[in-house]
């Protein structure tokens, strides 16, 4: 066990520098893709340590040196520890095995002495046992019997039982009798209640038929209400009537009183009419009269005529004569002529005569015309005054016509008006005589309707009653029942709480009964446990005999694990003897890492002198890393801790071993595979701290690597010493290493190095070129807006040729604006930028 | 055909919101974008470029990009800053060594002129690795109680079990909207 141990160890001890190199090339794989140049150095390093790059592996010594440091005080602390717990155990040993030994004869001793006292002991009790068993078997009898007499009771008992148990039978029967009784009083009850049911469904229809007719009759009550309504609608349509024969009545008389005006006007005109008539008459007879003056004036007119015309005929007789005497003058005028004065004078009287003739003629003339004109006038005079007279009487006649005529009509329509009032009046009468015979139909079939309100109110009274009644009655019934129904509850819950008394009973009974059964069973337990208490007083004797047996094996087994445990302590005593061993070489390693240590950090010290501006940015990621170491020194105390409880843990179980015997060794033996297995995990755990700093290790020098890119110059001096320092390690890791491989590479190293980081920073940056172009190309131009930007710091555009693109692919998205010209200045940008990347 | 959906986004005032997710390599971001659009955790190898996808969340739409992260690639970041909404700043929690960088890497950052105005979500990922450090640690261990000027906010996260971002993306939509 302990000789494995011991290999493992070994095998760590071996490997864990081993697997410090090469686990960061593994990681570097892994996580960082992008670093293609590094994780290639890395490989090459770690292969064939002929290409070989100062810095990483400054880095990684630094790395290995801090680790190792903290391995080393670990291990350091972990061997004086183990010295502490070596010489711990060695004591320790010492004293268990005085102890043991001493213990031993101690037990012996005292396990002989508990023997004998042990078998005197037991002798004693056997005594003392059977004298009790007897005792308890004479208890047992007595208890027997008093148990017999009890059975005897119990006997009876149950007689007394299986007699009640018979009575119960009985009191069930009459008690189902009982029930069944009331089962069918209830059965009866329920009949009558259901035929009560029915007769008060059969009065509920009554009622509702009642309640029918009741509705009917209001319904002829309405029907003869509303029969009087009309009645009444009538009389008053009568009485309007009434009034309006009434005004026609008041209408005809004005209308007959207005004729009889009329009448009288008519009388009166015709009085007008007659005195015209008497006027026009006296006028005819004055007119006739103013004739016959006329006339008489016509025919003296005519007599004057004739008297004139005789007058006339006298002058011209007068005249004829003087115009005789004229011409006899003239004669006697002719013979004269001495007579010439006679003759003038003649002459003169002569034309005297004439000029009185002419003028007696013109004025008969003159008469003449007068009295022509006057008889012509007279004539016509005349003539109008017969035409006047015979218009006249034209007229009279006409007039007596028409004043006939419209008397005749004045009386005809004085007849009729005197008729239209008789019938008027007829009708009068006879719509008075209609009225008076509808108001006696209307205070009849007021009186009926009163008559049949009255019968229906009582009707309705009587049937009101009637259904009160009967709703009372039924009430009364329901009431009955449901009393009747209560009584018959009340006699049921009596029943039942008489069948429950009785059940009660009978469970009581059944109870006692069961009681009484199981007492007995207890009983019989009882005495069952009594046997059985014998038995197991017999059974713990011989257990008792078989503990003697035991405890004699057992001393046997103490002893034999004595034995062992002596055994077992040698073995640990040879275990402490190899971790002593382990502690030495580990001490060893130790001092030849710190050696290492203090090479490395010399270097690395010189390496961050150099490098201090370069490392600015870097010095959080240091300081980073310190806090890890000093979480891992926190770890170690840790272990420390671990491993000051594991010596406690040591120790306790040599202290438990004094107090216990033989088991405690194992667990002890156990403990220490146990703490054995902790240290593995720990060592383990520490490995993986010290990968994990290798691989920050491996970060730090890739970005050294890229400030190398910039400044090569100033670490050419550090480059060279490191690789020495590095082909010692390797040296004393791989005892047979190329010599000639290590001092020859590191400068080409360093330089394929930085050119392959450059290349692959430049493969990044094309892949980066690349990824973008072709999304510039296929996304959509909202996107490729927001590339414009990228793409021409990548490939180096200058600000108009990105306008130029800019305005390209504004005039896609947009519908319309003019395409922008294309400028010279795109081609040699393009040529400038190709070689770049070619 | 894209000017026509421009012109239409434009009407519509639903213009896509960009979206950066940086970080450290590493430390999730692309499974983070792939969860975020698919629901689904993928398979990813380590970004060298990036990916772009248009992601809908509460009738937003957001254009995420997921930038490689890789030391290398890291100085492109500032070529896609432009016209950026919201930073999404992805933090592997159980990385403790390497917080330094990103703390670096984040202030370099935030000091540019293009994403003054940009909201910035810390989402520290990898929650169900046992030795994960709490987002208060990642955020005193990135700064982020210094920053002013800055509408910031950190979520505890795990893209592998999808635990945290729902509320991680309900508050950068609603912050996002109300900046609207």
């Amino acid at each position: 066990m302990f000789a494995k141990l011991k290999k493992k160890i070994a095998e760590e001890a071996a490997t864990a520098p081993r697997s410090g190199v090469r686990i960061p090339r593994t990681i570097s794989k892994e996580s960082i893709t992008s670093v293609g140049a590094d994780s290639g150095d890395d490989f090459a390093s770690d292969g064939s340590s002929s290409r070989d790059d100062l810095p990483a592996q400054l880095l990684r010594r630094n790395d290995q040196i801090r680790k190792l440091e903290a391995k080393l005080s670990d291990y350091a602390e972990q061997l004086r520890i183990m010295q502490k717990t070596k010489d711990k155990l060695e004591i320790a040993l010492e004293k268990h095995q005085d102890l043991s030994i001493k213990k031993l004869q101690d037990q012996n001793e005292s396990h002989q002495v508990s023997r004998a006292k042990l078998a005197e002991g037991m002798a004693l009790a056997l005594e003392k046992k059977d004298q009790e068993w007897m005792e308890k078997t004479a208890a047992m009898e007595k208890e027997k019997a008093a148990l017999s007499a009890r059975l005897e009771e119990m006997m009876e008992q149950s007689l007394a039982l299986f007699q009640k148990r018979d009575d119960l039978d009985e009191l069930e029967g009459f008690q189902q009798q009982e029930l069944a009784k009331v089962k069918h009083m209830l059965l009866k009850k329920e009949e009558q209640l259901s035929q009560r049911e029915q007769e008060l469904q059969q009065k509920e229809a009554e009622v509702q038929s009642a309640k029918r007719g009741l509705s009917e009759a209001r319904g002829k009550l309405r029907s003869l209400q509303q029969q009087h309504e009309e009645s009444s609608r009538l009389n008053s349509e009568f009485e309007i009537e009434r009034e309006e024969l009434l005004l026609l009545r008041e209408e005809a008389d004005k209308r007959v009183s207005e004729l009889e005006g009329q009448c009288r006007e008519l009388q009166s005109v015709i009085q007008q009419v007659s005195e015209d008539f008497q006027k026009s008459q006296s006028m005819v007879s004055t007119l006739e009269r103013s004739l016959q003056e006329l006339q008489t004036e016509h025919d003296a007119l005519k007599l004057q005529q004739q008297k004139a015309a005789v007058m006339e005929e006298d002058k011209e007789r007068l005249l004829a004569d003087l115009q005789k005497k004229v011409a006899s003058l003239e004669r006697r005028l002719q013979g004269n002529l001495s007579q010439d004065e006679h003759l003038q004078e003649l002459l003169q009287e002569k034309s005297n005569l004439e000029q009185s003739l002419e003028e007696t003629r013109a004025e008969l003339l003159a008469v003449r015309t007068n009295h022509a004109d006057t008889v012509g006038s007279l004539e016509a005079q005349v003539s109008k005054m017969s035409c006047t007279v015979t218009e006249l009487q034209t007229l009279l006649r006409h007039k007596d016509d028409s004043s006939r005529a419209y008397r005749e009509r004045t009386d005809t329509q004085i007849a009729n008006l005197e008729q239209q009032i008789v019938e008027r009046n007829e009708r009068l009468k006879s719509a008075e005589e209609q009225i008076a015979e509808k108001q006696q139909h209307v205070d009849k079939l007021a009186g009926e309707l009163s008559a049949e309100k009255a019968f229906f109110d009582q009707q309705v009274c009587l049937l009101k009653q009637q259904s009160e009644e009967k709703a009372r009655q039924l009430e009364e019934s329901i009431a009955s029942l449901q009393t009747e129904r209560e009584t018959l509850q009340d006699r049921l819950e009596d029943l039942n709480k008489q069948a429950d008394e009785a059940n009660s009973n009978l469970r009581q009974q059944t109870e006692e009964l069961e009681h009484c059964r199981a007492e007995l069973v207890s009983r019989q337990t009882v005495s069952t446990e009594i046997a059985k208490a014998l038995e197991d007083t017999r059974r713990q004797k011989e257990e008792l005999q078989t503990q003697v047996g035991q405890l004699t094996s057992s001393l046997q087994t103490s002893q034999q694990e004595l034995s062992t445990v002596t055994e077992t302590l040698t073995m640990r005593e040879e275990n402490i003897k190899n971790l002593q061993d382990e502690v030495q070489r580990r001490q060893e390693s130790l001092v030849q890492l710190q050696e290492e240590l203090e090479q490395q950090r010399a270097q690395l010290e010189q390496m961050e002198q150099d490098k201090d501006s370069q490392l600015s940015s870097l010095r959080e990621e240091l300081l980073n890393q310190t806090q890890q170491l000093d979480s891992c020194q926190a770890r170690i105390s840790y272990l420390e801790v671990e491993v000051e409880t594991l010596t406690e843990q040591l120790n306790t179980p040599v202290v438990c071993e004094e107090d216990q015997n033989g088991s405690v060794t194992v667990d002890d033996l156990d403990h220490l595979q146990r703490v054995n297995k902790e240290l593995e995990q720990q060592l383990s755990d520490k490995n993986r701290t010290i990968k994990q700093l290798q691989q920050r290790l491996a970060e730090l020098k890739r970005t050294l690597q890229k400030e190398l890119k910039l400044k090569p110059e100033p670490e050419a001096e550090g480059k060279e010493k490191l690789p020495e320092s590095k082909a010692e390690k390797q040296e004393r890791l791989f005892p047979d290493p190329p010599p000639a491989s290590s001092p020859s590479p590191p400068t080409s190293n360093t330089t394929v190095t930085n050119t392959s980081d450059l290349n692959d920073s430049r493969e990044i940056n094309f892949e980066y070129l690349k990824h973008v172009v072709l999304k510039f190309m296929s996304s959509r131009e909202a996107e490729a807006f927001q590339l414009i930007r990228a793409v021409s710091v990548l490939l180096n555009f200058t600000r108009e040729e990105e306008d130029m693109l800019k305005q390209t692919l504004e005039y896609k998205m947009s519908w319309f604006g003019s395409k922008p010209s294309p400028k010279g200045t795109i081609r040699p940008s393009v040529s400038g930028a190709s070689p770049h990347w070619s | 055909m894209g000017g026509f959906f421009s012109l239409f986004s434009g009407l519509f005032g639903s213009r896509e919101m960009r979206i950066l997710i940086l970080g450290l390599d590493g430390a999730g971001k692309t499974t983070i974008l792939y969860r975020l659009q698919v629901g689904e955790v993928v398979t990813t190898i380590p970004t060298i470029g990036f990916n772009v996808e248009t992601v809908t969340f509460k009738n937003l739409k957001f254009q995420v990009w997921d930038l490689g992260g890789q030391t290398s690639i890291r100085p492109y970041w500032r070529c896609y800053y432009s016209n950026t909404d919201a930073i999404i700043y992805v933090v592997d929690s159980s990385d403790r060594d390497r917080m330094g960088i990103s703390k670096s890497e984040l202030v370099a950052m935030l000091e540019e002129e293009e994403l003054k105005k940009a909201i910035l979500v810390v989402f520290a990922n990898k929650q169900d690795m046992d030795q994960a450090m709490t987002p208060t640690e990642v955020a005193t261990a990135l700064g982020l109680p210094a920053l002013k000027d800055r509408k910031w906010q950190i979520f505890k996260i795990s893209a592998l079990k999808g635990q945290g971002l729902e509320e991680a993306m309900d508050w950068l939509a609603d912050s996002l909207k109300n900046r609207q």
